[in-house]
């Protein structure tokens, strides 16, 4: 996955919508920084989502912003200088939301793409 | 929470942020370290895997500032862009600015003295322009003042006026002796300084209290200007006592630096109670008399009512208020010579100042000035045109790059501006040079009297001026701009700019017939004003002003009564005809070609009765004898005046051919008529005069009457003398005389009377000239613009004309469809302009002489130019087109 973080329309929030989200829910296990989100997220995606920098540092931002992460520098498990991230109440009420949001959008993206399967699946 | 402190919170943290993105890559290079990487292949590695760490700051700092600072950075970007480009395409750049600096300066100037003239007429006064001024009106629509007890019944009973204040302007002598000087002094009411809301800089501004004693109470409140440069800025100025006309008044105060009256144009130095309007000689149009008989009678025509409407009042709802008050003071105390109404006028229309004869012109000046604008709008947006379309490659580049149209538009608006904002700022510049000139030649020809204009370069005219480069900058750059946002993209990329294919040009056609309609416009203009300049140069004014010169004196500045005052000018007279130099001598109240009007008298015609509503009150003028011989005025029947035309003499009148016209049939029906001047006995006509300009050189036609000096004494007279000796010798003789008889009388002028008589002609010439420049730039740069795009248009064709070349067409006739083309247009835009011209040169009416406004000539010679213009423009492009060989034509692209 590439995300560039340029212009605010309409196209990119939905991007910046769904990056915000992996971001809470790799936060939901415990404080990171951020080259260890960008790996948490690659590696979980089995190599398929790889986050730039340029994304992921600017989403952080914009997460501390809306107060949804709070941000406090610390030592890494190889003793190394490094700004650890950690979700807040309200970022994960908003993980939540993005959850459930996120799963309407593929049911109905599922539903236009595989109609049959999914139909058997409601039976 | 300070908002310093909020504001931090909401900003990224700079040095926060990069040591994080250091970390970031300090951890990455370790773990490809442990992956068995050596140090510098690891750190590269990973500042490769990072990307573009300017651009992620970025992104990281946008999520953090409004939108509108981003916005503001785009602009910056977008400016500076803007002038980088410009910078590589200096000659367009100077061309452009250069053409919208003379647009603008020429605007700037005539809207300085507009601003002058009507939008805020009196510097010191807080909402001048909203003054309404009330005068008197005769049927013929002749403006007069109003008496005093009528000015005090609308003070106690117009409730349409908060206030109402009264003044008129007067000149009088200040001093005595060799030093003492005329100056343009007010008389007004005690509450005047109130009503204007100006205070006194030092002592006092006059007062209501000022107001109550006819003759009793000479007081003066001084101009901070005449306090200054008379009177050194002396301190204790307040209460020290000046001698006007020979009367001591009593110094009260100082006005505020910024106040010069309420004449537009006059700059008055002295502030005087109406209550000494007799002490000045300001009479009403009556008889010499005492100040309390004069405030007291309602025929005496003395002042102009000024007030502010009370707040809600319109200037309708107002008139019908006064009258509705005139109807009724006329009822209780009907006049004999009742006018016919009071007119209430907003202050720019007052019947004073200089903006009377000056505003027309003004008006005429700015509609050109707003035409050669737009011809230099039409200029410039062509250029731009041409450019645009030159530029499709790297706009073409931006829109395939993902920009978004309205950045693209955004992006040439700015560049625009960017050259007009610096039009605007020169071209402030350039007038603010250009009206000292106007100003000090002004201030030349009214010597010794003073001028003020308020033409302060103040917020307006800045704020006009860049409000017109704005605009400007839109109509020339805004729709270029949207047309070169909708290039086809494909064609564009592929370095195809001819417009094969596409539909004829509209844009670039109209600018081509917009512009042929204005120069055309402007031509007629030029041509007319022209013509009229020669006609007026030519014109017989009807009096022969050369090698005469005229001394201007007022005999009340010397504290002369009337009984020393005829004794004085006798002996002036015989002094001066003594003069071997001196060919003829005479007196004059009034100069010929006077410029301002002077007051009217009513006429009594014996055996004609005037109908209902008739204006019989004509101008007048006092006359010594030898005063038609001094002036070379012709006599066209009877005897002019003679020195035993005096007051123990059967009392006699001269006429002109217009008055005799009108009211007897004929010149030779005149003489031994009877009719009456004002309230004096029957006076028997002994001649007619040939016409003069009394006023302008433009005037029309209008009776006149002569009264003889020794049978109606006046203090205030012009002394002429004619002789062959040159004229500067012939005012420094006459001078010397008055000095040998008085040597403490003021002299209020002494030039050569063609001097005089041409400072009238003045603003005439100022218009004329400036008119005729106007309408001359306007054309070259039409002119300039036309053959560009002409020549533009047929460039862009060359590859057409390689493909009728190669079928067999001959470079004749290639020449030939070209000039129709080109010619069609010529002609639409020249049908387009004489139709403007029709209705728009009626506009010039009041500044054209002798030369109808339809004038057959200046429009014919105006459409040969234009036409001309437009087939030179065309012929030589395409002939030129005509010529290339038809291969490299078809390759040309």
């Amino acid at each position: 996955m590439t995300l560039h973080s340029s212009r605010p329309d309409a196209r990119t929030d939905l991007l910046h919508g769904t990056l915000d989200m992996l971001i809470l829910r790799t936060l939901q296990w415990g404080p990171q920084h951020g080259y260890a989100i960008g790996q948490t997220i690659r590696a979980q995606s089995s190599d398929v989502l790889q986050v730039e920098a340029g994304s992921l540092y600017p989403a952080l931002q914009r997460l501390a912003k809306k107060s949804w992460v709070t941000a406090k520098w610390g030592q890494t498990s190889a003793n190394q200088r490094a700004k650890f991230y950690r979700i807040t109440p309200d970022g994960r009420k908003q993980l939540l939301r993005e959850e459930s949001r996120w799963t309407e959008l593929v049911t109905a993206i599922g539903r236009i793409m595989k109609p049959s399967l999914l139909r058997d699946n409601e039976e | 929470m300070g908002i310093r402190s909020w504001l931090d919170r909401r900003r990224l943290d700079e040095d926060d942020f990069q040591e994080e993105m250091r970390a970031h890559l300090a951890i990455a290079a370790d773990e490809r370290m442990a992956d068995g990487a050596d140090a510098s292949s690891a750190r590269l590695a990973s500042r490769k895997d990072f990307g573009n760490l300017t651009l992620t700051t970025e992104a990281a700092r946008r999520v953090w500032s409004p939108w509108w600072l981003e916005a503001l950075r785009d602009l910056w970007s977008d400016v500076r862009y803007a002038i980088r480009g410009l910078a590589k395409n200096p000659a367009f750049s100077l061309v452009v600015v250069g053409v919208l600096t003379l647009g603008i300066a020429l605007n700037a100037a005539v809207f300085t003295m507009l601003k002058g003239m009507a939008l805020s007429p009196l510097a010191g006064v807080d909402r001048s322009s909203r003054l309404v001024v009330i005068c008197g009106e005769t049927g013929a629509g002749r403006q007069l003042r109003v008496s005093y007890p009528d000015y005090k019944y609308l003070r106690d009973h117009d409730a349409a006026f908060s206030d109402l204040m009264a003044s008129t302007v007067v000149t009088a002598g200040l001093g005595r002796g060799p030093s003492s000087r005329s100056i343009w002094s007010e008389l007004v009411t005690g509450n005047y300084f109130r009503v204007l809301g100006v205070r006194a800089e030092r002592g006092r501004t006059l007062l209501p209290s000022d107001e109550t004693a006819p003759s009793g109470h000479p007081v003066v409140v001084l101009s901070d200007g005449l306090w200054r440069r008379d009177f050194g800025a002396d301190p204790d100025i307040v209460g020290t006592t000046v001698e006007i006309n020979h009367y001591p008044f009593t110094v009260v105060g100082v006005a505020d630096p910024a106040f010069h009256g309420t004449i537009v144009s006059y700059d008055i130095e002295m502030f005087i109670p109406v209550t000494m309007a007799a002490e000045l000689g300001v009479y009403g149009g009556l008889a010499p008399t005492t100040s309390s008989e004069l405030l007291a009678d309602r025929r005496a025509a003395l002042l102009f009512p000024h007030g502010y409407l009370r707040p809600g009042t319109t200037l309708a709802n107002a008139a019908a208020q006064t009258d509705a008050l005139w109807a009724t003071l006329s009822n209780d105390r009907p006049l004999t010579d009742a006018r016919q109404r009071l007119a209430l006028v907003p202050f720019w229309r007052s019947p004073t100042g200089g903006q009377t004869y000056l505003l027309p012109t003004l008006v005429v000046l700015s509609a050109m000035g707003l035409l050669v604008l737009l011809i230099a709008c039409a200029n410039i947006a062509g250029l731009m045109l041409v450019r645009g379309v030159s530029r499709r490659g790297e706009i073409a580049v931006r829109l395939a790059l993902g920009a978004a149209r309205t950045r693209i538009v955004r992006l040439l608006v700015v560049e625009t501006l960017v050259l007009a904002l610096p039009g605007a700022v020169l071209g402030v510049l350039l007038a603010a040079r250009g009206i000292p000139v106007f100003v000090s030649y002004a201030d030349w020809l009214a010597a010794p009297q003073r001028l003020f204009f308020n033409i302060d370069l103040d917020r307006l005219v800045i704020g006009f001026a860049v409000a017109v480069a704005c605009g400007a900058a839109l109509v020339f750059g805004f729709v270029p701009a949207l047309r070169s946002s909708r290039i086809d993209l494909a064609s564009a990329m592929n370095e195809d700019s001819s417009p094969r294919g596409t539909a004829p040009d509209r844009l670039r056609t109209s600018l081509v017939i917009a512009q042929v309609a204005v120069s055309l416009l402007l031509l007629v203009g030029a041509g007319l004003v022209a013509r009229s300049l020669e006609a007026a140069r030519s014109a017989n004014p009807g009096f022969d002003a050369s090698h005469v010169s005229a001394i201007a004196l007022d005999l009340r500045q010397g504290g002369y009564d009337d009984g020393r005052g005829r004794t004085f000018f006798r002996h002036l007279l015989d002094a001066v005809r003594a003069d071997p130099e001196v060919e003829a001598a005479s007196l004059g109240t009034f100069n010929p070609m006077n410029l301002i009007e002077t007051p009217a008298r009513r006429v009594a015609i014996e055996g004609y009765e005037p109908r209902r509503g008739e204006d019989v009150a004509f101008m007048s003028n006092t006359v010594g004898a030898d005063y038609f011989r001094t002036l070379r005025i012709a006599l066209l029947s009877g005897r002019p005046f003679a020195e035993r035309d005096d007051e123990h003499a059967a009392p006699v009148v001269i006429v002109n051919g217009t008055f005799a016209e009108r009211f007897w049939g004929g010149v030779a029906n005149a003489v031994g008529k009877r009719l009456r001047v004002g309230d004096s006995e029957w006076r028997t006509v002994v001649g007619v005069a040939a016409d003069v300009k009394y006023l302008r050189i433009s005037e029309a036609a209008r009776p006149y009457v002569y009264l003889p000096f020794r049978q109606e004494y006046r203090s205030s007279m012009i002394l002429y003398t004619r002789g062959s000796a040159p004229v500067q010798s012939l005012v420094d003789r006459a001078r010397a005389r008055v000095a040998s008889l008085d040597v403490n009388l003021p002299v209020l002028y002494a030039r050569p009377l063609a001097e005089r008589v041409s400072s009238a002609l003045v603003f005439f010439k100022l218009a004329s000239a400036m008119l005729f420049i106007f309408g001359i730039a306007g054309m070259a740069l039409a002119a300039m613009g036309t053959y560009g795009l002409v020549s533009y248009t047929v460039r862009q064709s060359t590859h057409e004309i390689g493909i009728r070349m190669a079928l067999g067409a001959s470079g004749l006739s290639v020449v030939r469809a070209f000039l129709v083309r080109g010619v069609r247009l010529g002609a639409i835009g020249a049908a387009v302009g004489v139709v403007a011209a029709l209705a728009l040169t009626r506009l010039l009416g009041s500044v054209l002489y002798g030369v109808s406004a339809t004038d057959g000539a200046s429009f014919t010679r105006a459409l040969v130019v234009v036409l001309g213009g437009v087939v030179v423009a065309t012929l030589i492009p395409a002939w030129r087109a005509a010529r290339t060989d038809p291969l490299r034509a078809l390759r040309h692209q």
